[in-house]
């Protein structure tokens, strides 16, 4: 029996890398695959409460959890894209025609 | 014990890999730890029993996510691009934020055992997930595939050259 506590070590830990990647990295692509991180981790506490409860909801959502990341990550590659036409950067420090 | 040896091994190949997706200064080698990434995670699921859960990360996230990132990374030609700014000294909120969830991790997972308190028994078994997912969960289900169509149109919508205007 894997111990709980473990699986929640290993998905918090993936998430901090994730929420790290987020904030430090000044490049689009790879807080887009700083985000996968983050929800690869969610999705791993997810599949370890399913096995300790002996319950298949966990995993069903997990299952969303996926399909949200798909989605997002699709629309995010899009948007990346049409930003890269206009500005021939991938820094986010560029989108400021907001001025936000 | 062999079962968690193996989720050990897993476990520490997905941190490492993941720190390096963080680290690496050329994104086609950031992509290609995050499909190491994406792969030992899927070992961790087959550990933890989820069997359907590994092979669906397989397919979707080592087939489709990551060559995904490879094909837009290879249509937009990194050369054309500036160099990333690097920050020497960053802001202390930006490296404080994750060290505190970390360290508030460490003090609930090391404080004492965690008690997960067992409800009904209702198997981890591939026969199950699927009953529960195409009963309890059929209208998340059918959402799911709404929101995929959507993701779908605007995706396309998004990411096409603005044509409108030109009769070609």
């Amino acid at each position: 029996m894997i111990p709980i506590n473990a699986v929640f070590a290993l998905g918090l830990i993936l998430f901090c890398i994730g929420l790290l990647g987020v904030l430090f990295r000044k490049n689009l692509v790879i807080m887009l695959m700083s985000l996968e991180l983050l929800l690869n981790g969610v999705n791993v506490i997810f599949a370890g409460l399913s096995y300790h409860l002996r319950s298949p909801r966990g995993s069903i959502f997990a299952i969303f959890v996926i399909i949200m990341a798909v989605s997002e990550a699709a629309v995010g590659f899009a948007l990346v894209l049409s930003y890269f036409r206009q500005k021939k950067t991938y820094d986010p420090d560029a989108i400021n025609d907001l001025k936000g | 014990m062999i079962t968690v040896a193996v989720f050990a091994f897993f476990a520490v190949l997905a941190v490492v890999s993941a720190m390096l997706v963080i680290l690496q200064k050329n994104v086609m080698h950031s992509v290609l730890y995050l499909a190491f990434t994406v792969l030992s995670v899927a070992g961790v699921f087959f550990c933890l029993q989820a069997e359907y859960l590994g092979a669906i990360q397989i397919l979707v996230y080592g087939g489709g996510i990551v060559v995904l990132y490879i094909f837009v990374i290879i249509i937009v030609n990194l050369k054309e691009t500036a160099p990333e700014r690097r920050k020497l000294f960053p802001k202390l909120f930006i490296i404080a934020l994750p060290v505190l969830l970390l360290v508030e991790v460490a003090t609930v997972l090391f404080r004492g055992k965690t008690t997960v308190s067992p409800g009904p028994e209702e198997g981890l078994s591939f026969p199950s997930l699927a009953e529960m997912l195409f009963s309890s969960y059929l209208v998340p289900f059918e959402v799911a595939s709404i929101l995929l169509l959507a993701v779908l149109i605007g995706a396309i919508i998004v990411a096409r050259k603005k044509l409108l205007h030109d009769p070609d």
